[in-house]
């Protein structure tokens, strides 16, 4: 199949390989090429089943990532990034929420490294030894995250959110959680998650459509195509807490508020509207040119941007945003006081249509990059969803859907805020 | 992919890398000056304050609402230091104008004219900065200052530089310190901004495609007034270290943090760095690497383990996050893998993977117009002008041999450790 987007410029391949796996190609002339492997498989997929299996799996808090480390280890000794090393590509991986994600960008030789590619993910190999050894690395992963501010703001928000989610449990894991992990297991949910049908591959670059499927004709095997139920558990509209808090090693206090969301839509289209419509809203509300950051800002209540995230998957749901400053509760009072009144005195026409225009912009920009073209592909295709419509779908929202999602996303029971405060000083 | 540079003023160069191939046009201006300790954080807080407000656009909100409106141009400042120079920027990446198709379009002018417009505006357009205004970015600087610590990794790497070279220029931070800020008054800022035109070096970055002759023209428009006391660049090189200093903090943190610090013994000025910057892709720079494969990979002390090298000051920060209890082991690792390239340990297999590793690294420049021009910026400090192809070419040339005698030159200065006194898990404190 093949698409265009006379808008954006651009197109695309995509083939249902033999094999069972789905290839999409983005022709792309840039000097570097990419191209991503990736597994619906994440933190959030610890309790599981497949085909007519009669029990669950309950696998270990931080096995995806586990998993992922592993694949770079190989049957013949020899460890993938040094596969990679002679052909010259730069090769990573990361796991999220959501997927497991294998990949490489190079200005040369890309066919060579593409089987390298599907060759090493399609070949698992774990020993206890092996196993032990990662142990070791990824503990010092975690510490290192341990240590981050951020990254512990982030979870306390979630943490505070949820109750019963597994959203609410480190991507890592934790040093005890991966001391369980064994070569079983991981062979369990690598058999589990990593069957073709549950996989994609995107590549973007100076690449063709026969050249890649002559590499998977070569390399990939034909799988039965196997139906994965992974179970998360139901969450109530409300947050768990609306409040958390810790002491760390910062210079002042960091926040976060989570507005929490279980209204996940199944309609793709659907789904991904208000995805767009969150956004958008997310920039009239929080953006700099939104009276609530000047306000904070110019009082000194913040000391820079407002980071707003939000997510909008078939699996959670939430918008969240924060920052640094003296006085959390103070921003979270002043958040509730502007929430209502917005809601009631209704968003500015004019704001509304910038900030559509501020997402229009900022999707066109992302197809500067191979990496980035790639990586969010893949991100649509997993979301079943494509991202070519996607641009039309920023262009369809008006500003009563915007208004009706201000009013339905946000009501008291939903809010939690987060806080780091730094840890006392005390005399020596 | 090659630059044309044309000069505009004493001083003052217009830089364009032309390609057609993005959808979005980058411009920078910077402002290149010494980094000195009297002036490190007024010079830092200068774009933090012409950002807040123009003559035009009073405030945020209104600059963001024009940016907003050319397609959510971004216009950032950022204040950094290359070897002894101290770099204030303001960095812009816009749509192409062809984009512009929304039905949204309330344009009336071009995008990349109104960019432009809003860099003169910042830039240049203040009679006077408002004390509210300066008072509000102090305490923004020294919240920015402070909140180092929150990010042990860089923390890390930064306190290594820091004691390492705390009686040489390179030592002080391209934002102060905070009792410097706290000092700033608002004369003292609006004067050593005027100075901050007239005598710095400017280098104007284009990646894009456009109508050259017009950029030039309205480049030369902006940039055109009296120009005096140009500074000089300097940075003054420490070839080797002479003892070794020792230094460990208490953070009330779970991981240790271990920085090493060298002196390299070779700059990107003396013409054949080149042999550097492989030897330490081989050393420290990518997954296959002598600390990958074995810090991390063999004896699994550590998840990350590399180097941060400083091409025209001469230095090398190696940096790992390990068990506090491991120090010792990981540091004579790291040594003892420094020990094996000195030595000759180096196999021809390592030496063509760090090899197309960098190939592919510079190769992939091409395609970032802020790594293109953070390329050309450093070869300029260095009084060298040579493309990244120019580069590749000296790379390939590279043998074993050269990769011992540059090893060779490296000393060890400085060992930093952050001792974390937390024990592990999440435990509140």
């Amino acid at each position: 199949m093949f698409k265009e987007s006379k808008l954006l410029n651009e197109k695309y391949y995509h083939v249902k390989h033999k094999s069972g796996l789905n290839i999409y190609i983005f022709p792309k002339d840039l000097t570097t090429s990419y191209a991503v492997f990736g597994t619906r498989y994440g933190s959030i997929d610890n309790k599981f089943r497949f085909n007519n299996e009669t029990d669950y799996t309950v696998v270990p808090d931080g096995i995806a990532h586990f998993l992922e480390h592993k694949m770079f280890e190989n049957e013949d000794g020899e460890d993938t990034f040094a596969k990679f090393a002679r052909t010259g590509a730069s090769a990573n991986a990361y796991t999220s929420f959501n997927m497991t994600v294998y990949l490489f960008s190079c200005t040369d030789r890309f066919y060579d490294s593409l089987e390298i590619l599907l060759d090493y993910v399609t070949h698992p190999y774990f020993t206890p030894q092996t196993v032990e050894k990662e142990q070791g690395i990824i503990s010092q992963e975690i510490r290192m995250g341990e240590d981050n501010p951020g990254r512990s703001l982030l979870y306390g928000t979630l943490q505070a959110m949820y109750e019963k989610h597994n959203v609410r449990i480190e991507i890592a894991g934790t040093v005890e959680s991966i001391s369980e992990i064994t070569a079983d297991v991981l062979y369990k949910c690598y058999n589990t998650f990593y069957n073709f049908s549950n996989m994609a591959l995107c590549v973007s670059g100076n690449v063709t459509l026969d050249e890649v499927v002559a590499v998977a004709d070569k390399i990939l095997p034909e799988q039965p195509e196997i139906k994965i139920e992974s179970v998360y558990d139901k969450e109530d509209a409300k947050v768990f807490n609306n409040y958390f808090t810790k002491k760390m090693q910062v210079s002042k206090p960091l926040f976060s508020i989570g507005i929490k969301d279980v209204q996940i839509i199944r309609d793709t289209k659907e789904r991904m509207k208000k995805s767009a419509g969150m956004a958008i809203l997310n920039s009239i509300l929080y953006g700099k040119s939104s009276p609530f950051f000047n306000e904070l800002y110019e009082e000194g209540l913040i000391s820079g941007p407002l980071d707003c995230w939000n997510e909008h998957n078939k699996a959670f749901s939430f918008t969240m945003f924060s920052g640094e400053s003296n006085d959390p509760d103070e921003i979270f009072k002043r958040f509730k006081k502007y929430i209502y009144v917005m809601q009631n005195a209704g968003i500015h026409g004019a704001d509304f249509n910038r900030c559509k225009r501020v997402l229009y912009a900022n999707t066109v920009k992302s197809f500067d990059s191979t990496d980035d073209i790639a990586n969010n592909f893949l991100n649509f295709i997993f979301e079943d969803g494509d991202i070519f419509d996607f641009v039309d779908i920023v262009s369809q929202i008006d500003y009563n859907y915007i208004m009706d999602l201000l009013l339905e996303m946000y009501k008291e029971d939903y809010y939690s805020l987060a806080t780091i405060y730094p840890i006392e000083v005390t005399a020596e | 992919m090659s630059v044309r540079r044309k000069q505009i003023a004493e001083s003052i160069f217009l830089n364009i890398i032309e390609t057609d191939k993005f959808k979005t046009n980058y411009i920078s201006v910077n402002f290149i000056t010494r980094l000195d300790k009297q002036t490190a954080s007024l010079n830092a807080l200068i774009p933090m304050v012409l950002k807040r407000g123009t003559k035009n656009f009073p405030n945020i909100a209104k600059i963001s609402e024009k940016l907003e409106d050319l397609y959510d141009a971004s216009l950032n400042e950022r204040a950094y230091k290359r070897g002894e120079n101290q770099i204030i920027s303001f960095v812009s990446s816009s749509l192409n104008n062809k984009y512009s198709l929304d039905n949204t379009d309330i344009l009336s002018t071009d995008i990349l004219s109104g960019i432009i417009d809003m860099f003169a505006e910042i830039i240049f357009n203040h009679d006077e900065f408002k004390a509210e205004y300066v008072e509000s970015e102090k305490n923004n600087l020294i919240d920015n200052i402070k909140a180092e610590i929150n990010n042990k990794t860089a923390y890390a790497v930064t306190r290594c530089q820091e004691v390492m070279c705390e009686n040489e220029v390179y030592g002080t931070s391209p934002f102060g310190k905070v009792e410097d800020v706290e000092k700033i008054s608002v004369e003292q800022l609006f004067a050593q901004y005027k100075k901050l035109l007239c005598e710095s070096i400017i280098e104007i970055y284009f990646v894009g495609t456009c109508d050259f002759d017009d950029l030039f023209k309205k480049m030369s428009n902006i940039f055109s007034y009296e120009r005096k006391n140009i500074i000089k660049l300097n940075t003054n090189v420490i070839r080797s270290a002479e003892k070794i200093k020792e230094y460990t903090e208490d953070q009330p943190v779970t991981q240790g943090k271990l920085s090493l610090g060298f002196r390299t013994g070779s700059v990107l000025p003396d013409g054949d760095y080149f042999k550097f910057v492989l030897f330490n892709e081989l050393y420290a720079g990518s997954p296959t690497s002598k600390l990958f494969m074995n810090v991390r990979e063999k004896l699994s002390l550590c998840y990350y383990c590399r180097s941060v090298p400083e091409p025209i000051k001469g230095v090398m920060i190696v940096s790992s996050g390990i068990e506090v209890a491991n120090k010792e082991l990981a540091q004579s690792e790291i040594l003892l893998q420094l020990e094996n390239v000195k030595n000759g340990v180096i196999t021809d297999e390592e030496l063509s993977s760090a090899k197309n590793s960098i190939i592919n690294k510079y190769q992939e420049l091409s395609d970032s117009p802020a790594l293109l021009e953070s390329w050309y910026i450093g070869r300029m400090l260095a009084g060298l002008t040579d493309s990244p192809e120019k580069a590749i070419e000296q790379i390939k040339t590279v043998t074993i041999d050269d990769l011992i005698q540059i090893a060779k030159k490296i000393t060890l200065d400085t060992i930093y450790f952050m001792n974390g006194t937390l024990k592990g898990g999440n435990e509140n404190v």
